[in-house]
């Protein structure tokens, strides 16, 4: 039995939980049924779409495409999965993305990283300014600067290149990967650590590379995990900056083919290229949880 | 020394903040400027840009499909923010009880955070099909409707309402939703224990505890949540773009598709600008409003 609010768990928990549910007054006893017939709604919204896509993409097309609609394959099918790639160019998508997305990452950590540091730990003129910048870059949506971004990268030559494609990827998860970084920075790294290799004859640079980055790996593996999936999961700029043939990023792949109405006969097929986009993502996510989350809301709610 | 220090401070924090110049803050002014001058890629060859002051807003907001994409805009967000508020509350006091299976039941909870936004719409296209959706199938089960619904296409309105915008509001509130409510369990789990009790001491019942002790604390970051949902709210583009398109008959368009359409399909990278230019002006106030609250917590 799931209690509301704040609780502890019981040390005799079933007995605990039949005693309460006992000495409930009525009126808590309706609100706990109510919540609990929302709160069966509310996950059957939130898992039902990923339960959609994944049975879809185990079955025969005619049945997925049965009315009233089957609700488990009759007969699980591993064939959609190899048609997908004859829907759209699948695997070259992914790897488009894996390397496009893995890039950004690795970039933007290690820039993100050093200037995390400095604005974690000192106090310099413009360092206010700095860090109001890129909070203000955080916040504001993305469409307010794809256009002088669109002609910039055009400019550049690197319009349908990875490179281009890469470089506004640095520019949209950077301002994210500073903040996230510098919150860690703060809250894991305690100054004295880089004091005593000051005063061993460390220089500032040698402190930071040789003391704080090995204490701080846990938080930049999850900041460029972040950063992966942002990257991973962009359809917006992907869009705009690589839009040719094969290079399309899969997220391009699926949103194209879903706007253009696809075609419905081979919908299964299309559902398994929609299972391959997430799963890079979403595996990642499931590995690493636990850390991700606490690293995200770690400097949120400090008091 | 000091010299030294500051020299290691800028060098290291060079890159950061030319990326951020380059890429995030001179492409909002250059944007800005845009929409005071005329920036029609079938004129610009001969006309070049020329300033017009104002007369792309004055253009904008002459335009009924504008008003119309400002407006539905406005409740898109409006709805959506309600819906991941209201949804991520429940959600996040389920994942703070106690029971056996808490853990994996937070990780079900995040899944929707982790699927793409394209896929999202895809997923969600399929499942709103008109003629062939399980949840229609479900409703006529319970004998709540005859015929199929037109999720993505009726056009039928009811003031600003309509069918197709409550179903992009639908796959917008289940994508945004896991954020919600991992941020409000981190904040319920700062909530003392001893409130309660003092709480369970004068015999509150449980609503009265959620109105009196949990929501009261959870006032600050509700307030934070809400910011950021209503400033991505008013960018948010890929399902609204992917899913509809901005229609049927313009219904479900926001700011974020009007503006890429007036760019990639009229080439009025004018009217684009300007349209972002409102999202710029509209979102960067809320922004400069928070950003000042949260640093005046800090002092």
């Amino acid at each position: 039995m799931m209690t509301i609010a704040a609780s502890a768990p019981a040390p005799r928990a079933r007995f605990g939980a039949m005693r309460r549910l006992a000495n409930m007054s009525p009126t808590d006893l309706v609100t706990r049924i109510l919540i609990l017939a929302v709160t069966a709604l509310l996950l059957a919204y939130i898992l039902m779409p990923v339960f959609w896509m994944v049975k879809s993409s185990f079955q025969s097309s005619a049945e997925v495409r049965a009315m009233p609609p089957v609700w488990l394959p009759s007969e699980w099918t591993l064939q959609p999965y190899f048609n997908a790639n004859r829907l759209i160019p699948l695997w070259r998508y992914v790897a488009n993305s894996m390397f496009v997305s893995v890039s950004a990452a690795v970039l933007s950590t290690i820039i993100a990283c050093s200037a995390a540091y400095v604005l974690a730990r000192f106090r310099f003129p413009g360092a206010n300014i700095i860090l109001a910048l890129i909070l203000l870059t955080n916040l504001i949506p993305a469409i307010t600067r794809v256009f002088p971004i669109y002609f910039f990268v055009q400019d550049l030559g690197l319009l349908n290149s990875y490179v281009g494609l890469i470089l506004a990827y640095v520019g949209f998860s950077l301002p994210f990967a500073v903040l996230m970084l510098r919150g860690y920075f703060e809250g894991a790294a305690p100054p004295e650590l880089e004091e005593a290799a000051l005063i061993d004859g460390c220089s500032h640079f040698g402190a930071f590379w040789r003391v704080i980055l090995p204490v701080c790996l846990p938080g930049i593996a999850a900041v460029s995990i972040f950063t992966f999936i942002n990257a991973w999961n962009d359809f917006m700029w992907a869009s705009l900056l690589l839009n040719q043939g094969d290079l399309k990023t899969i997220q391009v792949g699926i949103g194209d083919f879903a706007s253009e109405g696809g075609s419905p006969q081979y919908i299964n097929a299309f559902m398994a290229a929609c299972v391959v986009a997430t799963l890079p993502a979403l595996g990642v996510f499931i590995i690493v949880q636990r850390w991700l989350v606490g690293g995200l809301t770690a400097g949120s709610v400090k008091s | 020394m000091t010299r030294q220090k500051y020299l290691f401070c800028y060098l290291m924090v060079a890159p950061a903040i030319l990326i951020t110049l380059a890429l995030g803050v001179y492409p909002m002014i250059y944007s800005l400027w845009m929409s005071f001058v005329e920036y029609d890629l079938l004129r610009i060859q001969q006309f070049g840009t020329p300033f017009v002051g104002l007369e792309n807003y004055a253009a904008v907001f002459a335009d009924p499909r504008f008003l119309q994409t400002l407006s539905s805009t406005i409740i898109f967000t409006a709805l959506s923010v309600t819906g991941v508020l209201a949804f991520g509350l429940i959600l996040s006091q389920l994942l703070n009880a106690s029971y056996r299976g808490r853990t994996a039941m937070r990780m079900l909870v995040c899944v929707p955070w982790f699927v793409p936004p394209a896929v999202a719409s895809a997923i969600w296209m399929w499942l709103l099909n008109t003629e062939r959706s399980p949840i229609t199938q479900m409703l006529q089960g319970m004998g709540l409707i005859d015929g199929n619904i037109r999720y993505l296409t009726d056009p039928t309105t009811w003031g600003p309402f309509s069918i197709p915008m409550l179903s992009i509001v639908a796959v917008r509130v289940w994508n945004g939703l896991p954020f919600a409510v991992i941020f409000l369990l981190a904040a319920l789990q700062s909530i003392p224990r001893s409130l309660y009790e003092a709480a369970e001491v004068d015999g509150a019942s449980m609503l009265q505890k959620f109105w009196y002790v949990t929501l009261p604390m959870l006032r600050p970051m509700l307030a934070i949540l809400a910011t950021l949902l209503i400033i991505g709210g008013f960018g948010s583009f890929e399902i609204n773009y992917i899913m509809t398109g901005g229609g049927p008959q313009n219904l479900t368009n926001v700011m974020a598709v009007y503006s890429y359409q007036q760019a990639y399909s009229f080439f009025r990278f004018d009217l684009a600008s300007t349209a972002s230019g409102v999202i710029l002006i509209l979102t960067g106030f809320i922004s400069v409003f928070y950003l000042r609250s949260q640093f005046k917590k800090v002092a």
